[in-house]
């Protein structure tokens, strides 16, 4: 236990590194206040923000929109992931449509689902559902293709039906590739998020940025960008420990 | 039996004709690309046949059935269960009532000396002791005939030898019908009371030998000259093949 809390403080070192640089930095001068104001100023910046309720109230805010997003998001791109790896016909209808969309940088889409679908919350979580559908479909149709035909054919020869191969082996086997796609859909609703509270947003963490950005407020801005770094390795974290949890059969890398 | 369609396709198996009898134990041996694992999988109702028919008690093979069992050479336990979980498996399928898988897997557990383990992942396993988990699995689902393709073709020397008089000492006591790919000849000798030498491109039966001796495990028996005849006899017979194959241009 020692020995794992000495090894993430050894991991976390590079970073109190650049903190420590940068507020020296700003002590000798070097570091102009309009380039970057200093760490104390952005740490008291984050501590008035969360004495305010501000940052509280603009977090829930972001979650649920993050949140609904996401939840649709590994729903339905399990399931199309799964459909298109079995059904020849939908996975010949839909490939070609998913490798359109995967290069579009999603948050240009999102003046587009404005309009049809209003400036509200609705709107931007349906560009995060979209953004992070990708990940879990291609994850989940690969998982389920490359399920060893060893597999498959043991399972049969043990009595399991042709439909039930779905349950019994091909979800669990591809199981791990669907967990590396949900993985990456955490990072993309993120960005994603932050990027559509920027438009005709007046809640959450996109917003706050924007708006003290737009007054000036570089300290309040910075500190919550940085809280929203945090705030997503974070999840990574508890995501990565829950799955070591529940798949403890599988040796993961990371 | 053919892969592939077309100009393209490649005959994998030609003119086998092979009875096998019940209780027998088949060893089938031969150069890498004779296509033995091929038959297997077609005894085993995964590939179908292009031509010419599989039957099982004089009914055509129309598909995979718990009538036979398989074990694969290597990779083929389910990762996300246990031992117990793996060895389960068929049983669960079977829909038998929780009571009785257990006893079923404790028994099998015992009978492939693997105490101690049932709550493992396979990935925590050493490759002698995930076959060991494949045999009890196969065995576990009470198969008539069991399919095994170069199931210990993956192991160490020892870990091999250990494993055959394991398998020879089960088949013994439940006399199950065994169909054994292997390209081991001392390991089709050692086994078979049958042994079937094929012949590669395409593959084909080139001999039957029938084993004249008892083999018991534990002694020497390596060391009987007759073991070491028909050894070297099936190895000649083998030779020729890999030989042709290499003449061929086919690997190795």
């Amino acid at each position: 236990m020692r020995a794992r809390i000495a090894h993430g403080a050894l991991r976390l070192l590079p970073l109190f590194l650049v903190l420590a640089a940068w507020q020296l930095a700003f002590a000798f001068g070097w570091l102009p206040k309009w380039l970057l104001p200093a760490p104390s100023a952005v740490a008291s910046a984050f501590k008035a923000l969360v004495l305010s309720g501000e940052l509280a109230s603009n977090t829930a805010a972001s979650l649920a929109r993050a949140g609904i997003g996401f939840a649709v998001a590994v729903i339905v791109g399990i399931g199309l992931g799964v459909l298109m790896a079995r059904v020849r016909a939908i996975e010949l209808a839909i490939e070609p449509i998913l490798l359109l969309i995967y290069p579009v940088p999603k948050p240009a889409l999102i003046p587009l689902f404005m309009i049809w679908l209003g400036i509200g919350n609705f709107s931007k979580i349906a560009v995060i559902a979209l953004a992070c559908l990708l990940p879990v479909v291609v994850a989940t149709f690969n998982g389920a293709r490359s399920v060893d035909p060893v597999l498959l054919w043991s399972a049969r020869a043990r009595g399991t039906s042709e439909h039930r191969l779905l349950w019994r082996v091909v979800l669990p086997a591809a199981l791990p590739q669907i967990a590396a796609g949900v993985r990456t859909a955490i990072a993309i609703a993120i960005i994603v998020l932050v990027s559509s509270e920027f438009i005709s947003s007046e809640s959450g963490l996109g917003f706050l940025i924007f708006s003290y950005g737009g007054v000036g407020a570089d300290d309040a801005m910075l500190a919550v960008v940085l809280y929203l770094a945090f705030l997503g390795y974070l999840l990574d974290r508890l995501y990565v420990a829950g799955l070591r949890r529940i798949m403890s059969w599988h040796a993961f890398a990371h | 039996m053919r892969y592939g369609s077309g100009a393209k396709a490649v005959a994998a198996l030609e003119a086998i004709d092979l009875d096998v009898a019940q209780r027998e134990f088949v060893t089938i041996v031969g150069p890498s690309g004779c296509g033995k694992s091929t038959l297997l999988y077609l005894v085993g109702g995964f590939l179908k046949p292009t031509s010419g028919s599989l039957q099982l008690h004089g009914k055509p093979i129309a598909g995979p059935g718990r009538d036979r069992g398989i074990v694969f050479q290597r990779y083929s336990l389910f990762p996300w269960l246990t031992v117990a979980g793996n060895i389960a498996y068929g049983l669960e399928e079977q829909g038998l009532p929780r009571a009785e898988r257990e006893r079923i897997v404790d028994e099998h557990v015992r009978l492939v000396h693997l105490e101690g383990f049932k709550d493992r992942y396979p990935r925590e396993l050493s490759g002698g002791m995930q076959q060991r988990v494949a045999l009890a699995q196969t065995l576990a689902c009470n198969p008539e005939i069991l399919l095994m393709d170069e199931p210990f073709g993956a192991l160490d020397a020892q870990t091999r030898r250990l494993l055959q008089d394991e398998l020879r000492r089960i088949w013994q006591r439940d006399t199950k019908t065994v169909l054994f790919v292997t390209h081991d000849v001392e390991e089709s000798v050692a086994l078979g009371t049958r042994i079937v030498i094929m012949a590669a491109r395409p593959g084909r039966i080139k001999e039957v030998v029938t084993r004249g001796f008892d083999v018991t495990d534990g002694d020497e028996f390596d060391a009987n000259p007759a073991f070491v005849d028909l050894k070297v006899r099936i190895w000649r017979s083998v030779k020729e093949e890999v030989e042709a194959a290499r003449a061929s241009g086919a690997s190795p």
